[in-house]
């Protein structure tokens, strides 16, 4: 019941909705913006929201340390939970632990074969059943047209979701006059969904720059709250 | 006064298991017991630097494994404390540490910084110990201290640059450039002992100077006067000591040392380090724990002057009897001196005094704020502070973890029985998480720890030390119960047929709570007179002790008493007590009790190859896999996983990875027993009662 209702009011579902080819297995998308604007609460939040249906998920971050991950995860469980008025949060609150494996890689310029196997380790024999990848944290800025091109087969192949954040860096302007980062051109092939995340007068705005085949920069209607971190409808 | 204390050092060695550990401290003794008494070491030396070294210890009647061994080297005197490798003890680990000013991390040139070598720096960092490195085994195939250099700096995260350059390598190892004075050092005699001082050998001039500069780039930080220096090229041997000493006290900095300790080569330059840049007793911060306050932190004062307070880190059953080992962190004790041990609450006068060497122990008056000393015929067990009278602090919480797996034990013949009795006495004077009991049902002899290997070292202790051979029976969980709802009640104990007759009622509920047990007394009016609410409380504490599901021990409960009714004749302590007892058995039921199991915190740490196996075993055995981080060729798996499924894990894991992983594991919480499971153990003891009422 519990999750009914959030299933029905969660903005993932929102977000989703609004994609014209949907998400799901075998797809890739990213959510891009500088430092610091909110892309790691969104990724988050689309774990949380596969953690509330039951679904397991792998986070992958590099180099980044794991109580700060799952401090992420905590404060935007608490602030969810309160929103939405959530009932036995402690059950839910170990249902999401149970279903939930962080995979840290602390050398910069891991392997992305090594990323992979790793996850195939806990797909396979670790018999760990997820559907949904985030990665934080992935590199954008080095050359990883392969890369992309591996995780997009491992995705195909394992019919998993990858959702990754691409850390904008450099001078104005990072985005071309569609709002395709510039960084990310190279990689249009392997990225079915490409969302940029922007400040407007105190709010941050996300918009649809990629859909699939689709560029065209779509404002979504949705909104990261900057107090709450929380993505909400408008 | 105050110059003994800086000639002081308080330091251990840690290092993974092979990187040479005991050829080092072996050494070290040899090195400083030369000091004063050559005629003795040579006439027993013999045999030579080939023996086995238990042999070795043996033979010269040294106890380089002893708690603590003092040594004398450039007039300092160093008290060597020995320090468990493993972490499965946290107590004891905890204690070994806590009194070290400083360490020496021995690593292997060859393997460089291993799985373990991780869980050894951890503790250090975990309890600040000040650190510097020694790259041992320098005549090794395969010897490389610039690259282990460079992983200490990569994977341990510290700050490291190498104070020395080997002159030749593996087979060709000769000796050492040091480059803070820039000469090379040779070490000659049978054993190493003529330090031998020359020029730096041409070939290794560049060398030298780009890792002195490497050296200067480092310490500059911890010194602006080196900084200066450098640009102006007048950098001083005393200059770049202090940038040293400050940075690696400080903990910003690890000097790195090498050598062969096999080889007798670089050990008395590690001795020099160990001087120079380890702190001495005031250079630390110790903090007690004020008890009459509830442990509010006091930090304390290397002073001898001021009121004593010292701990005793560790027990030895001597020929003599128990020797307790103590670090006096402030003021100074004496012999005849009237000290008070605040955990037994007990006053108690200094006997003899002892500090301890490699090949004797000394006599001494007393000792002073910094030093190790070790006291005689002293009641006591490890981890007990130990004060003047007047102060009442602790040097760590007395909060000491609840053991959570138990094992039967017995003597297999009956003249073990004495001895196993004797063993079990001194462990459990140890180690307060080691517990020993007598089971009233079964009069078995249960023995309580933290872990399936906590309970075994402690067996095969009582093999080796005490020649006990034990048997044992299987491993028990440590289950708990605890109650998820709130419940009310309102019960009468009455029993008035005749002679004196019995009578009180309670009324109130019981409730889940956080900590153990709390009782709240709300009966207002004097519906129980105050002389029978601890009766009261006695009643539901008694109920404690075995719950109705399991008859495992209830936590996490609170009572509250809100009414009453008191009989002026017939009311008692004991018909409170059985009205409670009654109320609780009332209560327990629709409080929705469930069992409750110990859940460990596991770390795992693989080859990476090997990790989707160690994934693979956590998860079949209920486990959850909280995080996995990569770093180069290895994987530390974090894991949370009943106790329950871990028994003979290390075994799985050996097999699994081909003895290249290890993992250690440390209680977590206490968290619900799935309900299948838990019907499963409520059938068997069920079954226990009914053949216990049968018989």
């Amino acid at each position: 019941m519990v999750k009914k209702i959030l299933y029905a009011r969660s903005p993932i579902k929102t977000l989703e909705k609004n994609l014209r080819g949907g998400f799901g297995p075998g797809h890739l998308g990213v959510f891009a913006s500088r430092k610091g604007v909110g892309k790691t609460a969104c990724l988050v939040q689309i774990a949380l929201d596969r953690l509330f249906e039951d679904k397991p998920v792998i986070h992958v971050s590099y180099a980044s340390r794991v109580d700060y991950i799952i401090s992420w995860y905590e404060e935007l469980f608490k602030k969810l939970a309160s929103r939405e008025n959530l009932k036995s949060e402690m059950e839910v609150h170990d249902r999401v632990v149970r279903n939930r494996v962080i995979l840290n890689f602390r050398q910069e310029g891991m392997k992305t074969e090594q990323v992979l196997k790793s996850i195939e380790a806990l797909l396979g024999p670790g018999n760990f059943a997820a559907r949904t990848i985030i990665v934080d944290g992935f590199n954008f800025y080095l050359p990883c047209a392969e890369d992309l091109a591996q995780f997009k087969k491992f995705a195909v192949d394992r019919q998993l979701e990858f959702w990754f954040s691409c850390s904008l860096k450099g001078e104005d302007p990072l985005f071309d006059d569609q709002g395709l980062p510039f960084v990310l051109k190279d990689y249009l092939s392997s990225l079915d969904i490409i969302i940029t995340l922007e400040h407007d007068n105190g709010r941050v705005r996300l918009n649809l720059v990629k859909d699939h085949d689709q560029i065209s920069s779509k404002k979504l209607r949705l909104e990261l709250d900057p107090q709450t971190l929380l993505l909400t409808r408008i | 006064m105050n110059g003994t204390l800086q000639r002081m050092r308080n330091i251990g060695i840690s290092a993974h298991i092979d990187s040479g550990k005991t050829t080092l401290t072996e050494r070290i003794l040899y090195y400083c017991k030369k000091i004063h008494r050559i005629h003795e070491v040579k006439g027993k030396e013999g045999g030579g630097a080939t023996m086995d070294y238990m042999e070795l210890e043996r033979e010269r009647g040294i106890t380089i494994t002893s708690a603590t061994t003092n040594v004398t080297w450039n007039d300092h005197s160093i008290n060597i404390i020995d320090t468990p490798g493993h972490v499965d003890f946290t107590i004891e680990v905890e204690r070994s540490l806590r009194v070290l000013d400083g360490a020496i991390l021995v690593l292997c040139s060859v393997g460089g910084v291993q799985s373990q070598t991780l869980t050894v720096d951890k503790q250090l960092k975990r309890y600040n110990v000040p650190a510097i490195a020694f790259v041992n085994k320098l005549d090794r195939i395969g010897a490389n201290p610039f690259k282990v250099k460079d992983q200490i700096n990569d994977k341990l995260g510290r700050r490291a640059a190498l104070l020395q350059v080997p002159v030749g390598l593996e087979d060709k190892f000769q000796g050492l450039v040091d480059l803070i004075r820039m000469k090379a050092y040779y070490f000659d005699g049978p054993n190493g002992e003529l330090v031998r001082e020359e020029e730096i050998p041409p070939e290794l001039e560049d060398l030298a100077w780009q890792y002195r500069e490497e050296l200067l780039d480092a310490v500059s930080l911890f010194s602006d006067e080196v900084t200066e220096a450098i640009l102006e090229d007048r950098v001083t041997e005393g200059m770049l000591l202090q940038a040293i000493r400050k940075g690696t006290i400080s903990r910003e900095f690890t000097p790195v040392l090498m050598g062969s300790a096999y080889r007798n080569k670089g050990v008395q330059l590690l001795l020099d380090a160990v001087v120079n840049y380890l702190p001495d007793p005031s250079e630390v911060e110790n903090i007690a724990l004020d008890l009459d306050q509830e442990e509010k932190p006091v930090i304390l004062k290397a002073d001898p002057t001021l009121p004593c307070v010292s701990y005793a880190f560790k027990l030895e059953e001597g020929p003599y009897g128990q020797l307790t080992y103590i670090r006096i962190y402030q003021g100074s004790l004496r012999k005849g001196d009237e000290l008070y041990n605040t955990r037994s609450k007990q006053k108690f006068k200094v006997g003899r005094v002892v500090r301890m060497h490699a090949d004797h122990m000394e006599d001494i008056e007393g000792a002073v704020a910094g030093d190790i000393a070790a006291l005689f015929g002293v009641d006591c067990a490890s981890g007990d502070t130990i004060c003047s009278p007047g102060l009442n602090y602790a040097m760590t919480s007395i909060y000491v973890p609840e053991p959570v797996i138990s094992l039967a034990i017995e003597a297999s013949d009956k003249l073990s029985a004495d001895r196993l009795a004797k063993a079990l006495n001194r462990f459990t004077k140890e180690d307060p998480t080691f517990r020993v009991y007598i089971d009233p049902e079964s009069k078995q002899t249960i023995i309580q720890g933290m872990g399936e290997l906590h309970l075994d070292v402690y067996v095969e202790r009582m093999k080796r030390e005490y020649r006990v051979e034990v048997v044992t029976g299987r491993p028990q969980v440590a289950y708990r119960e605890a109650i998820t709802a709130r419940a009310d009640f309102d019960y009468t104990h009455k029993k008035q047929t005749g002679g004196a007759g019995q009578f009180g009622r309670v009324i109130g509920y019981i409730e889940p709570f956080d900590g153990q047990y709390e009782f709240v007394n709300e009966v207002k009016g004097g519906h129980i007179p105050r002389e029978f609410i601890p009766s009261c409380d006695k009643g539901f504490q008694a109920m404690l002790k075995k719950g109705q599901l399991i008859g495992s021990p209830i936590i996490g409960l609170r009572v509250v008493l809100t009414d009453g009714q008191f009989h002026p004749v017939d009311s008692s302590d004991i018909a409170f007590q059985m009205a409670a007892q009654g109320a609780f058995k009332q209560a327990y039921k629709k409080a929705k009790p469930q069992i409750l199991e110990p859940i460990m915190k596991v770390v795992v740490e693989t080859p990476s190859e090997f990790s989707g196996n160690v994934f693979g075993s956590l998860n079949q055995r209920r486990g959850i896999i909280v995080s996995s981080i990569e770093d180069g060729s290895y994987s530390r798996i974090e894991a949370e996983v009943p106790l329950s499924e871990m028994f003979g894990y290390s075994t799985v894991l050996r097999s699994m990875t081909q003895g290249k992983a290890e993992f250690t594991m440390e209680f977590l919480k206490y968290s619900r027993l799935p309900a299948s499971l838990a019907e499963q153990l409520m059938e068997e003891h069920r079954q226990k009662l009914e053949a216990g009422d049968k018989q």
